[in-house]
């Protein structure tokens, strides 16, 4: 049973499949990354840093300002980068890739070709999440660098000595998980709905109110996972501080091991409708 | 005899009148937003939140019914604040409405090149702005100003003492705060439906556009320590002008309070801009790339 498992493994076009999946990679990236379309997503990734830039030349960088800059930098991970940038991309990303070849009337040529569906759609996925991740990820670091370049030494002294390091880590992988997993759902809604955005609308809703849910549903977000993975927890504001219900803390990997599960559930489901869809142009 | 043999001569016949044309795009653009058993159903949740408004006044206003259903607790005060809050409920919901109403109008004609169709008519491109800007409007007014002034009528109604003259500030502060919003509200829905060819990305953007620049905004007050920020978050501004329109205690901290002139001057802006915008894409013409 098992040599016959492993023997139909074997027997698989892996080589002709990673070419075709190259291919469809270096396609969606040349539209993802180079295009004046695109260029809203730049906007959203780097409009902290900007602001960030702003901030290295116009104030002082006192010793008094460098705990509350921390802050400030994990509040814009927090609640900027995965409550509206990261969110916002990537529905801008994912939700085109296969919602946005059907109102361009193109995907019909991929599905005439001779690729396997499975592979199309990761291909598509692995190209959507490695734009995301250039952009984010690229963001972050900037964002990083240039927050503790005023403080001279104590900033250096900071990052390579202290915890720095250790915090930009963190942010890197919470960017890079928030940019699968977001990834993962609006791929799958994209296919699912003709305009995916209510429900994406709808997930961005359950992602504000999750922290004020049991913690049985909080499971069932994206943010939650995230949210034990920040280095610096900043507290929200307002009557949500009020509501908020404080779930007991889940180990690092603990967070990690969900939401790659969550994503991997995500794409296993979608692997499986993209062999069921259908295109009707006239209705699209 | 060949066609261009005769001789051509304006015609001469009654003109019909401008508004009247106007409210051909108006008419048809209505049944474009309502063809949509989604624009039903979100009209018809947007109206929960007024049912559920209405018992509180209920209850505030009846003792029996609140010795039976809140046992006589009666921290229920009908006044400014709870108005705000009404005008905040149906105005956020006023939004997710233009998200799915404004591209309906006007992506679909961009998206099938009927533009220059429709411009040929005898029908001004500020006139077909115009239309498509009134259909949006009266949709909106449907779940703003309307029903929050039904309530307010409702409060007076129930009232034992002499409360609607007492309280006509607040029925203006309704009346104004919502006006202002879903012209905002109009104009950015068009002006991004325009912008955006497809609708689905329209719907997007357009939510986009109001809370991008508010995370934006906060992260410019966080790190260049200043409250002008602020100005880009429509949710934090708007709720501050609801609140001094209506007389409400302005619930945010004093050294974040804007002048009401900075408020007013970046929302007329936001109007310019998209004006601008519209003004670049309603053209009657089609770019056909070879």
């Amino acid at each position: 049973m098992t040599n016959a498992f492993t023997h139909s493994v074997m027997a698989q076009p892996w080589g002709l499949w990673w070419l075709q999946m190259r291919r469809l990679v270096r396609i969606e990236l040349r539209r993802n990354l180079f295009s004046w379309k695109a260029a809203w997503i730049y906007f959203l990734a780097f409009a902290p840093t900007g602001i960030i830039f702003i901030h290295l030349f116009v104030d002082r960088h006192t010793q008094s300002a460098f705990t509350e800059d921390t802050n400030v930098l994990a509040g814009i991970v927090q609640f900027y980068y995965i409550r509206l940038g990261v969110f916002f991309g990537c529905l801008g990303i994912f939700a085109r890739l296969i919602r946005g070849e059907m109102l361009e009337r193109s995907l019909h040529f991929y599905l005439l070709a001779p690729v396997r569906r499975e592979i199309l759609l990761l291909g598509k996925f692995v190209a959507g999440s490695i734009s995301a991740l250039l952009l984010f990820g690229t963001a972050i670091i900037a964002d990083f660098a240039l927050m503790y370049a005023g403080f001279g030494p104590v900033g250096s002294d900071y990052v390579f000595n202290g915890p720095g390091l250790a915090q930009l880590e963190a942010y890197l992988l919470i960017v890079v998980l928030a940019c699968l997993g977001y990834g993962a759902v609006f791929l799958l809604l994209s296919m699912m709905f003709r305009n995916p955005t209510p429900a994406a609308m709808l997930v961005l809703g359950w992602e504000a109110i999750n922290p004020v849910l049991p913690s049985l549903l909080q499971k069932i977000s994206v943010a939650s996972y995230l949210r034990h993975l920040m280095p610096i927890s900043v507290p929200g504001d307002g009557i949500f501080a009020l509501l908020t219900v404080t779930t007991e803390p889940v180990a690092k990997w603990v967070a990690v091991v969900g939401l790659m599960t969550l994503i991997v559930v995500v794409l296993a489901y979608s692997c499986f409708r993209v062999r069921r869809l259908e295109i009707r142009y006239t209705t699209e | 005899m060949s066609v261009y043999k005769h001789e051509y001569r304006a015609y001469t016949g009654t003109l019909t009148p401008l508004w009247v044309r106007v409210a051909v795009v108006v008419r048809y653009a209505f049944a474009e937003a309502w063809s949509s058993r989604i624009t039903a159903t979100l009209f018809t949740l947007s109206m929960a939140p007024v049912v559920v408004y209405l018992v509180g006044i209920y209850l505030a206003n009846n003792a029996l019914a609140r010795a039976l259903v809140m046992k006589g607790n009666s921290f229920l005060t009908i006044n400014a604040s709870y108005f705000v809050k009404v005008l905040e409920t149906q105005s956020w919901l006023a939004l997710v409405l233009t998200a799915w109403i404004a591209p309906r109008l006007i992506s679909f004609d961009l998206a099938d090149n009927a533009l220059p169709i429709l411009l040929s008519h005898p029908i001004s491109r500020f006139g077909y702005v115009l239309g498509k800007f009134i259909a949006l409007f009266a949709c909106l007014s449907l779940v703003t100003w309307i029903p929050c002034l039904l309530l307010f009528v409702f409060q007076g109604y129930s009232s034992e003492q002499p409360w609607l003259m007492a309280n006509l500030r607040i029925a203006a502060g309704l009346m104004a705060g919502s006006l202002i919003w879903i012209v905002l509200l109009s104009f950015l829905g068009l002006a991004m439906s325009s912008r955006v060819k497809w609708r689905v990305a329209a719907t997007g953007v357009i939510f986009a556009v109001v809370f991008i620049p508010a995370g934006i905004g906060g992260i410019i007050m966080a790190i260049l320590r200043t409250k002008w920020g602020l100005l880009l978050n429509a949710p934090a501004i708007m709720t501050q002008l609801w609140q001094q329109l209506l007389g409400a205690p302005v619930s945010m901290r004093a050294d974040f309070v804007l002048p009401d002139a900075a408020i007013l001057a970046m929302l007329a802006a936001v109007c310019a801009v998209s004006v601008y915008i519209l003004n670049a894409r309603i053209r009657a013409r089609e770019v056909v790339r070879g």
